[in-house]
This record gives structure tokens, sequence and C-alpha cells, in this order.
């Protein structure tokens, strides 16, 4: 892996390079040797392609995160522990109705909050499965009989369907009905971010707003085809085609880099149950300080590694970590440190204390050993040089 | 923004105002996002206001799996992206003050963002604003300064001198080596 990986200009680019051969193989597939590719879906496919090596890049960027690969890689481990098979395959059953099928979370935050997401995302779910359905021919459908036609899925014909039933009906409409669904949701969002004051203080245009505007112009330059050859006889169906084909474009390409790379990272919320909180609300280690359940061990383990990783020390005297106490005993230690109250051992009687530790008052004062990072040897040398050093201060 | 925060526990008479006008704050769903505690409540009654430092390399940001924790330009550190937070408490445990609370309902992790709102167009946040024994202020860099050094004199008064040996424990902090004034 190591040796494949040095063949690449980086651990990016190899993903992404196998994202799109993995695309382009299954186009070959399915579209039995190219013989079916719609080339009216050409630009979409392209684009999708380049969809494709954003993503790649920028899911690698993420998973390089430290913090992330944390994260991700004891999931990983525990989801092949033979041991925790059980609770990986519940929690992720769980995580994917409750989480991301339901979104139940977001309705906790308000009705209409969860109806404006369940709309926008049930509705790119399915928009985004038949373009690229269509666009790579994963799926795509034979005329057996003027009155049949064949569902072919990966090259293998599955189910045929009368020509003009009610499933034929849903799947032709199937991009209106979630361009409509789209469009309800993408309005009450847009409402919701201009009026809400609330939302308005921390939101930013190019962030929140623009995926919600970039999603409307797609939703309603496709929508505007479907009603200029059901009711206008093709009235501008060449030029909106194009226009649907350029917002498609536009869409895809900002989806990696915006707000819309909330989707592909949210399937990590199968982590929590998966490898930290098995039950909610049910903590299992016990606070250093006053002894109460706060969390458990494999999270503080990733957090202190987390942050050794990062250079951050919250290492205390004693040798333990701040993260092994709960967050009400690490505030008290905040307290007690600043006013100089650290009982038995502080000196109550001492100055009030004004410094942090981090920068040090005065010219004079040296830190300790430990601050300069030397070595035993050098300590050491350093010693005798100042043992002979002439006192002229 | 010029004006920072300024805390002075003991100054704090338990009031517990500040978590009133907290919750009453926009976007906070009423519920407090800071801190009022006892020290020691087999000691004494003393309590302390506790709020997020807004840390300039946030220990949150670093630990959160998502990248959920932004920091605005004026350094303040936000909440939890509602979209990105996956809902692993992993600020709640990196943050070495204790600071992040987690709503386990709605799935979503929420912190003092020095009601971000108010204190961009320089009005002081809610808990400042009702604290009646000053021990929450919001106040301009040079009156922390003046504070500061009057909270050294505090020592002489209370009896505490300084001697040849501890004399640099008198100096108020950042004596000398203080250069980012403009914030």
């Amino acid at each position: 892996m190591i040796k494949l990986e040095k063949s690449f200009y980086s651990k990016a680019s190899m993903y992404s390079f196998f994202a799109v051969l993995l695309l382009f193989f299954s186009m070959w597939v399915s579209t039995s040797n190219f013989l079916h590719i719609d080339m009216a879906l050409l630009g979409y496919m392209i684009s999708s392609f380049i969809f494709a090596i954003g993503l790649g890049i920028r899911m690698s960027f993420w998973l390089y995160r430290k913090a992330t690969s944390r994260v991700a890689s004891r999931s990983t481990e525990n989801l092949f522990d033979i041991e925790r098979l059980k609770r990986s395959a519940k929690s992720i059953f769980r995580t994917l109705i409750d989480n991301i099928i339901l979104q139940k979370f977001i309705f906790r935050r308000g009705i209409y909050r969860g109806i404006q997401h369940i709309m926008i995302s049930w509705g790119c779910l399915i928009s985004f499965g038949v373009t690229f359905g269509l666009t790579f021919g994963w799926f795509r459908f034979d005329l057996i009989d003027p009155e049949t036609y064949q569902v072919v899925v990966f090259n293998i014909p599955t189910m045929t369907m009368a020509a003009h039933g009610l499933f034929a009906e849903l799947v032709y409409n199937a991009l209106n009905i979630g361009a409509i669904m789209v469009m309800i949701g993408v309005c009450m969002a847009l409402y919701r971010r201009l009026t809400n004051y609330d939302v308005k203080v921390t939101q930013r245009f190019e962030f929140d707003i623009l995926p919600l505007l970039i999603l409307l112009a797609v939703t309603a330059t496709g929508l505007f085809l479907t009603i200029s050859y059901t009711f206008l006889d093709g009235w501008m169906h060449h030029y909106m085609s194009l226009t649907h084909q350029v917002t498609v474009v536009i869409m895809l390409m900002y989806f990696p880099f915006g707000k819309l790379f909330h989707v592909p990272i949210r399937p990590l919320a199968a982590a929590v149950p998966m490898s930290y909180q098995e039950i909610v609300k049910v903590d299992t280690k016990a606070c250093k300080g006053c002894g109460q359940p706060y969390s458990n061990d494999d999270q503080i383990a990733d957090v202190q590694a987390i942050l050794k990783a990062q250079d951050i020390d919250f290492k205390l005297a004693d040798g333990t970590y701040l993260s092994d106490y709960c967050t009400g005993c690490r505030r008290r230690i905040r307290v007690m440190k600043q006013m100089n109250m650290e009982a038995p051992m502080g000196d109550p009687y001492g100055p009030v204390n004004t410094n942090n530790g981090i920068h040090i008052s005065g010219f004079g004062k040296k830190r300790s050993e430990e601050f300069y990072g030397m070595d035993k040897k050098a300590r050491e040398d350093s010693k005798e040089e100042n043992e002979h050093e002439p006192v002229s201060r | 923004m010029n004006k920072i925060m300024y805390l002075e526990f003991e100054r704090c008479i338990g009031c517990r105002a500040c978590q009133a006008a907290c919750r009453e704050c926009g976007d906070h769903d009423a519920k407090e996002r800071n801190y009022v505690e006892y020290v020691d409540f087999t000691e004494s009654r003393q309590t302390f206001p506790m709020l997020c430092m807004q840390c300039k390399d946030p220990a949150c940001a670093r630990v959160c799996p998502a990248n959920a924790i932004q920091i605005t330009d004026e350094g303040v550190v936000l909440s939890a992206m509602e979209e990105k937070c996956i809902g692993c408490r992993n600020c709640t445990f990196g943050c070495p003050f204790g600071i992040p609370k987690f709503d386990f309902e709605s799935n979503k992790m929420y912190k003092c963002d020095m009601c971000y709102d108010r204190t961009k167009d320089d009005i002081a946040p809610m808990c400042a604003s009702v604290c009646p024994s000053e021990a929450i202020r919001f106040i301009d860099f040079d009156e922390m300064q003046q504070l500061r050094r009057r909270r050294t004199q505090m020592n002489l008064v209370e009896g505490k001198k300084p001697q040849e040996g501890n004399k640099w424990e008198y100096v108020p902090e950042f004596f000398g080596v203080y250069t980012d004034s403009q914030r």
C-alpha cells in the first residue's frame, strides 16, 4: 500500500483516482461496454466525475485531521471486532434509521426545521440517485414490447413494468417529485434564514444562503423543463436544458467544498454509540476528583491522544490530565488555581496570584528545567558552566 | 471588538442573575450557557461565575472530529455548527475549563459565545449587563489593565508584602511582555 501511494502525488489524489476508476468500471459494466450511454447526459457525466474527484480530495483532507482520523480509525477497528459485532450492527442500524433516514434530532430542534430539512435531504437524495444512475448508466429501461419496459440494473435485467402503470409514472416523475420536495424545503429554509433574527446572527451569506440559492436555481430550471414540454410545447426547452445543466454543474462543483459537505460526514455519527456512549446519557468512567461518572475510558483515551498529537499539553503536576476530571471539577480547578486557593498544598497566605504560568513576569525569573527541553547531558553541562560563570551582577 | 470580558471570582454573590439573563438571550432556547458554582460548599457559601475563555487556539475545536467549532473574525469561539456536529461530546472533555454543554435531545453542543449578536456591536453580553456585584464586567482594554494593577495592590492592602525572593509574584501578569494591545 505504501509503495502504491508513492506512485501518486498525494494520498488525496490516489483516493480520487481510485474513485474515478471505480466509477468508470461501473459504467463499463452497466452500459455493456459503453453501448447504452445516454449522450444527452454527457455534460452531467463529466461533471459527476469531477464531483467524485472533489469529494475524494475533501474526504481525504477531512480524514487527515488528527481528531477525525482517531475517531474514524477506532470505529473501523471496532467494526471488525467480532466480539463487538452485535453492538456495532445495532448502532449502525439505529444511526441509519433515527439519524439519517428519519432525522429525528432535527425534528426535536423544531417541527418547521425538521420538515424543511427532510424535504431538502430526501429530495436531493432522490434526485442524486436518479441523476447518477442515469448518467453512469447504472440502470436503464429497455422496451420489450410496446406496452412493457424492463428495468436493467448494472446490465442485469430485473423487473418489468407496464409503460403507463403507476410505478412507471412514479419512476418517470422521480426527478420532478424530488425537485418539488427540494423546492418546498429550500423556500422554507430561505424564509427562516432571512427572517429569524437568532439565525441571522451567526450565518454567513456564502456558507448558509448560497447553497440554498444554488439548489433553488437547480430545481427551478429543472421544473421549468417539465412545464416547458408538458404545457408550453417545448418553448425555450433547449436553452433551459443548457441553463439547467450549468446550474447542476455548479452545484456538483460546490458540493464537496461548501455547506453541503455535511452530508458525507454525517455517517460518522454512528461512531458515537459504536465506540463511545453506548446508551444515551449512561456514563461509565468516574471522575478523578469527585468520583461521579462523566464519560467512558475509550473516549477519554481518544481525547488525550488527539490533544497529544497536536501538542496541547493538559497534564497536571500529579501526572493526571485535565480530561480525567469531570467538567465541574475542571471548572473548580481553574478557579482554585486562579485564586491561589489550591488547598491543602497551596499557600492560602501567599500573594493573590496574577500569573498564569504562560507569561513569566519579570526578567530575572528562571523557568523550570523541563521548560527548556534539554536532555540530561546538556542540562548537566550547562550547570557546570553556570557554576564556573564569573559573578558580575 | 475592542472590549474584553473581565471576571473577578471573589466578587460573585451567587445571585445567578447572569444565568437567568443567559437563558433570555436569543437562540439560547431558554438554556443557560454559563455557570455559577460553589468553590467548596462544605467550607463556605462562596460562589464563582464561569464563562468560556474564547481561547485563541481552542482545544474543543482541535478535538472535534467533524470540524464543527468555528471561530469568528473577532476571535469568538462559536457553538458547534448544528449541521456538522455528530454529537460525540469530545469538545466537553477536551476543554480544559469544562465549558461546553451538550443537549442530548436535539443532539447538539452549545457553549458561551459571549452573546455574539451583542458583543460584535460592543454591547455588553447579557450576563455582564445584569451582574449586580461586577463580578462579570465587559470593559475596555485599558480599564482592564488598570484593574489588574489594582488587583496586585490588593496584596498590600491585605498586608502581604513582597520580599526579595518573591517580589515578582506581586507584579501584574503580562508586565512588560504584553504586545497585543489592539484587542
